[in-house]
């Protein structure tokens, strides 16, 4: 008798996102079945890696790819260009660290004014993430919402304190995609979904970011978290689930102390840049083997790798 | 484990607007009902057009066409004794958003309807019974095993074949209540699905009990492996009841708003 290929068969399907406007949009998600299982369904859009800017000077990253942005690093919208130019990631992240109240405490008219000249000055994809203050991220949000309209830019992110103003700034007013960010709590990100739902904002333009851990820090948690919320989508075709999901990668794995810890602290550890690119690469790779849809990245080899290995496994 | 399947049953002849609807043709009052069911949480939508001898053809025809052009092709059960009706509202039957289930089969008069669901590519409810009531699990499990067979030879999926064993109403029958349970755990444990008229339990009893004791049993039924019934969505309770005991047993997964889903 010959073999046959028993296949396990998904009731549900990721929905396909798409972020950016023109020939440059890209699509997240769409998959149907465990990533890279192609044996068993349809494994959806390639996954999707974006790198990290900011709209200050980059302090506390390392002095190497300090040096690799001098020039552009005061000014984010040329900043935003070199790295389109440099390394062409599927979209850039706007790290809105300048807006944190506990820093810089810019405004909101100041961060709308950013946003929108690095939205004009790329082609790219644009995704913009706030200060993890919900309050003040939602303030923000609104104005950039607006600022940015008609780029197709995805928010990071909604939150249960904040997900009412965000949602209906990013989503309902102006059309661009939210984040829905839930801290490894699978309940808490169906909650948040269904209450998005609830509030007007259509599911297919809902992200989840459902946390996000470095590699050794809680991250066994947070992959059997992206399996869970995978498997209630594939197995019981849960409608509240079918959000692709994006994680930050490097907004955690470059403040773990395997990336902080100064060379002449620790040097039988290495160079810390090095060491940074392993975490970050690490993470990631684990990350999207779970499922997540997309990641943010800092370092240009830490892109290069990842690209590698997803064109690789296509 | 597949969350619980709910078949609405507030589209019955039983009910003399229905009946008078159905006489009539009036879509209205068919399709208040389907509306408010669907948005309940109802998972299929059952017709029963009563025996319908005279027109049933017809009747089930406009129906079917009735609630599944408004409603973006609702799954359906066909429900009536009308063999012929029920080919009818196959022949116009969409199964785009779920195969129809023929309401329903028995392992007497009416085992050729297994015939008719496998040609259909149709979900079929099998009436654990020959003639009247079983009287004990062993005659339910024989019967069920016979339609199992039959059914297979006909080349249908056990899958799509809802065994009913037949709910009795604990007002007479109380010392009955613990085996229909068991015949439930019987069927599931041997990898089948079951289904059956829930509310049969409570009849006779006050209106204000009815949702306790249906809730109840389905709490019950379920932990036995009870796949589906046919029942009021609109009862808040027990639907209430369905979707906390789906959480419990781990077929949804639960966010604080899992009620209003």
């Amino acid at each position: 008798m010959a073999f046959k290929m028993s296949v396990q068969k998904a009731k549900g399907k990721v929905e396909e996102v798409q972020l950016g406007s023109g020939d440059n949009a890209i699509t997240i998600g769409g998959e149907a079945t465990l990533p890279f299982y192609d044996f068993d369904g349809e494994t959806g859009s390639k996954a999707k890696l974006g790198m990290e800017i900011l709209d200050i000077y980059p302090e506390d990253w390392v002095k190497p790819l300090k040096e690799t942005y001098k020039d552009v690093a005061e000014d984010p919208a040329k900043w935003a260009k070199f790295v389109e130019e440099e390394f062409n990631p599927d979209f850039i992240c706007l790290r809105l660290e300048g807006a944190d109240p506990n820093g810089l405490d810019k405004s909101p008219e100041e961060c709308a004014e950013v946003c929108k000249s690095v939205a004009e000055a790329i082609n790219t994809p644009l995704v913009i993430a706030g200060t993890n203050n919900h309050e003040k991220d939602k303030e923000v949000f609104e104005k950039v919402a607006q600022a940015v309209d008609g780029y197709n830019c995805l928010f990071l992110s909604a939150t249960e304190e904040n997900y009412k103003g965000v949602g209906a700034a990013a989503s309902m007013a102006y059309s661009h995609k939210v984040g829905a960010e839930s801290s490894v709590d699978i309940n808490l990100a169906k909650q948040l979904n269904v209450l998005l739902g609830q509030l007007g904002v259509d599911y297919g333009d809902i992200v989840m970011n459902v946390g996000n851990a470095a590699a050794g820090y809680g991250f066994e948690y947070l992959v059997s978290t992206i399996d869970r919320i995978r498997l209630a989508l594939f197995n019981q075709n849960d409608k509240t689930l079918t959000m692709p999901i994006i994680t930050p990668v490097s907004f955690e794995t470059w403040t773990v102390k395997e990336s902080m810890a100064p060379e002449e602290e620790v040097p039988e550890w290495g160079s810390r840049e090095q060491r940074g690119i392993s975490m970050e690469v690490s993470t990631a790779t684990s990350i999207l083997s779970v499922g997540s849809d997309a990641v943010v990245l800092r370092h240009p080899k830490s892109l290069e790798t990842l690209k590698e290995l997803v064109d690789a496994l296509e | 484990m597949d969350k619980f399947m709910v078949i609405g049953e507030r589209i019955h002849c039983i009910s003399p607007t229905i009946r008078k609807a159905l006489e009539e043709r009036n879509p209205e009052p068919i399709l208040k009902r389907a509306k408010e069911q669907i948005e309940a949480g109802a998972t299929y939508l059952d017709v029963n057009i009563g025996p319908a001898e005279k027109d049933g053809e017809e009747v089930m025809t406009w129906a079917v066409k009735l609630i599944q052009d408004e409603f973006d092709n609702f799954p359906l059960a066909l429900d009536t004794a009308n063999r012929k009706a029920i080919e009818a509202g196959l022949k116009v039957y969409n199964d785009e958003n779920g195969k129809a289930i023929i309401n329903s089969a028995d392992a007497g008069g009416r085992m050729d309807m297994f015939k008719l669901a496998a040609e259909n590519n149709a979900k079929i409810i099998a009436l654990c019974s020959k003639d009247g009531i079983p009287k004990d699990n062993d005659e339910r499990m024989a019967y069920a095993t016979e339609m199992l067979e039959k059914a297979m030879e006909f080349g249908m999926d056990p899958e799509d074949i809802l065994f009913d064993p037949l709910f009795l109403v604990v007002k007479g029958m109380q010392d009955k209540q613990t085996e229909v349970l068991e015949a439930i755990k019987q069927l599931t444990d041997m990898g089948l699905k079951t289904t059956g008229g829930l509310s049969n339990i409570s009849n006779g009893a006050p209106n204000d009990i009815r949702p306790i004791m249906d809730s109840a049993y389905a709490a019950m039924a379920m932990q036995c492996g009870l796949s589906s019934a046919i029942i009021n969505p609109c009862e808040k309770r027990l639907m209430e009841t369905i979707k906390t005991c789906d959480v419990i047993k781990n077929n949804i997964l639960y966010a604080d708003s899992y009620l209003e889903l």
